[in-house]
């Protein structure tokens, strides 16, 4: 009988065009509008470090102000120092261990009549790729003496590489980075994790790092990051020395430790670190590290902001509207149709199949609200992406399981909509319309 | 075939209570053709609406094909209607936007036949009331009397033992009424059990037994030995 449902809403639907078309138009807005936020805060929530959260940690230490905690959720500030990255750097108990920060410059090709651009650079230790799982397509990450050393190696992003080197094979080759000539080691294939958690302070959906340089070249570039910097002592800065030696926090840090005792083992080690400072009259606050996974960081971060969660609720009203508006359509839709429906009691339909034969009616206008929703979703993100010129690129764009749930939510509203109407008209006494047909 | 003892029907409001039917005592036997006349808001409708378990009566008992059907729920009565009973209006209730073929479709749909078998009977009424060149007409299409004639061929594809009719050839011409009452009497040939409600007192006599219905109640039962000889 299902198919037989299907039939007549089609036939239905079609005997009543404008009926029809205002129906799946009410859903289809309220459906788009509700897509639209709830892909936003879908994407923006997204953990792109998901495989990795139970062993990635985010390193916090408390070495601010004595009599002030750091505005987070939890007091600290989101990054570290260059001091206490170069100490931390040396333990030995995470299997891989992370300092960097965000810096940038201008990028060319020497051989080439490409004109240099500035390039977004990340300045990292080499256990990057490895920690955060970024592949290469050609050559590896830089030797492990570059994150001490000033070592000119660089790696390319799969998009640099085609830029300069229009995809083919760059490792050997030499750029110029800075005004100063880099070796490519390695170019990485397309890489951009969205939210991009592993530094969430410099644009949470800004596209990853176009070149990636060894840690250990900071004094020879005199280094500052293009990212946050902050401090609470007032600390006068006359030389890049006094810099690197400063309080001022700069540095993010990550380590990943793969067993519960590696985890024992580095809280002890931190402890036991920041205790060791405060012998030496640092760390005036009392003793407290921060080792967040990847989804508390997030959530740390608010990367999804209390607002967005507000517009969520804000669009499932204005789809609640819509679907009154849908209601109030159908029953005058169906109670327009009472009459056979009467006749179909009269020859043998239960109440059941006329609520039945309804439903799936309602369903089928959802389906088609569904897909008009689907492209009034698409359309919307797209208009973001343009006027946000490529701020929102890795959010505002619906994958399958959006477009799943945009139809599954429009079938579900419509069903929740017909519902009242198909039990309106099941319930009617059919011998009230044979009479009067 | 159909029995009422003592059926009572009443429709309530706030304020006023109205007997529809008191006291209804009715037996209709097998292969009977039954007119049933009375003026109007005699209960004429609502015995007939009862009778085709389209409503159900207030009290007393009503026993179709020997089974008391005052305690069915609403699934048992639409089989029974759909197995039993062929409806005929007067406004034929044609499904508008339902060729042909499919409105005769819809009853054997509920019932749950086969496509094939589906077809079989619907070929076959068409057959019977000759309209089967124009299965695939909307209704809009047909005189008035034909629109009876498939609303016949619609009540007789389930092949029900008993048929309604409620002023069947009101909305028809003398001429189509005549054809379509022809039909009818051809039907009841066939051995299906007839009833009839009309306000024509011609049609009425060619049924093989008359009851008058007055407020709610039978009030006159007139048989005719040979209802052929009356309408001749």
């Amino acid at each position: 009988m299902f198919g037989y449902y299907i039939a007549l809403a089609l036939r239905s639907l079609r005997t009543t065009p404008i009926l029809s078309a205002l129906m799946v138009a009410a859903i289809a807005v309220g459906v788009g509008a509700a897509m639209t936020t709830l892909t936003l805060n879908y994407m923006m929530s997204r953990n792109a470090l998901a495989h990795k959260d139970d062993v990635l940690y985010a390193v916090q230490l408390d070495n601010w102000a004595p009599d002030r905690g750091w505005q987070s959720p939890n007091e600290m500030p989101w990054e570290i120092n260059y001091k206490d990255a170069i100490s931390l750097l040396h333990s030995d108990i995470p299997t891989y261990q992370v300092a960097m920060h965000r810096w940038g410059g201008p990028l060319s090709r020497e051989d080439s009549e490409l004109r240099p651009y500035s390039a977004e650079a990340r300045v990292t230790s080499r256990d990057f790729f490895a920690l955060f799982d970024v592949p290469f397509i050609y050559g590896g990450s830089w030797s492990s003496d570059a994150d001490s050393n000033p070592v000119y190696q660089i790696v390319l992003s799969q998009q640099t590489n085609e830029k300069l080197f229009n995809g083919e094979n760059s490792v050997g080759r030499t750029v110029n980075f800075n005004g100063a000539p880099f070796t490519v080691v390695g170019v990485t294939e397309y890489w951009q994790p969205s939210p991009k958690v592993h530094d969430l302070n410099n644009g949470n959906f800004k596209k990853s790092a176009e070149v990636f340089l060894p840690f250990g070249l900071h004094r020879s570039f005199e280094i500052y990051s293009w990212g946050n910097t902050n401090g609470w002592k007032g600390e006068v800065i006359d030389s890049y020395e006094t810099h690197l030696g400063s309080e001022y926090v700069w540095i993010q840090y990550w380590v990943q430790l793969d067993s519960a005792q590696q985890l024992e083992d580095y809280r002890d080690y931190l402890t036991g670190f920041i205790r060791q400072q405060k012998a030496q009259g640092r760390f005036p606050r009392p003793l407290k590290f921060g080792l967040s996974r990847p989804s508390q960081w997030l959530q740390l971060n608010e990367v999804v902001e209390d607002d967005d969660y507000m517009l969520n609720w804000l669009s499932l009203a204005f789809l609640l509207v819509c679907l009154v508006n849908a209601v109030a359509l159908l029953l005058a839709k169906f109670l327009r149709k009472a009459s056979e429906a009467g006749v179909r009691r009269a020859l043998g339909a239960n109440r059941r199949a006329i609520f039945t034969q309804h439903l799936v009616e309602s369903g089928c206008i959802g389906l088609a609200g569904g897909l008009v929703g689907i492209f009034l979703t698409t359309a919307t993100l797209a208009l973001m992406r343009q006027l946000q010129m490529g701020a929102l690129d890795s959010v505002a764009a619906m994958d399958w399981l959006m477009m799943s749930a945009a139809i599954g939510l429009a079938i579900l509203s419509s069903l929740l909509a017909g519902l009242y109407p198909a039990w309106r008209i099941s319930r009617t006494n059919p011998s009230i319309y044979l009479k009067t047909q | 075939m159909l029995k009422m003892h003592k059926v009572r029907k009443s429709f309530r409001t706030d304020t006023i209570e109205t007997h529809a039917l008191r006291d209804f005592n009715l037996e209709v036997k097998e292969g009977e053709f039954i007119a049933v006349t009375g003026p109007s808001g005699s209960g004429k409708t609502t015995f007939l609406n009862i009778a085709g378990l389209l409503e159900a009566h207030s009290g007393g008992q009503y026993l179709l094909d020997g089974d008391d059907v005052s305690g069915l729920n609403d699934r048992q009565r639409s089989r029974l209607r759909n197995e039993k009973i062929g409806f005929i209006f007067q406004g034929f209730n044609l499904i508008p936007d339902l060729n042909l073929f499919d409105n005769i479709d819809v009853p054997l749909r509920y019932r749950g036949f086969k496509a094939s078998e589906r077809r079989r009977r619907i070929d076959k009424v068409l057959q019977q009331v000759g309209l089967a060149a124009r299965a695939k007409y909307l209704p809009s299409q047909l005189s008035g009397g034909q629109q009876q004639r498939i609303a016949i061929a619609r009540a007789l594809a389930g092949e029900p033992r008993f048929l309604l009719a409620d002023e069947p050839t009101g909305n028809l011409d003398s001429l189509m009424a005549r054809q379509v009452m022809e039909l009818l009497e051809l039907v009841n040939d066939w051995g299906t059990t007839i009833v009839m409600v009309t306000h024509d007192p011609d049609l009425a006599r060619r049924a093989e037994r008359n009851i008058q219905i007055v407020d709610g109640q039978v009030a006159d039962l007139e048989y005719h030995a040979n209802p052929a000889a009356l309408s001749a």
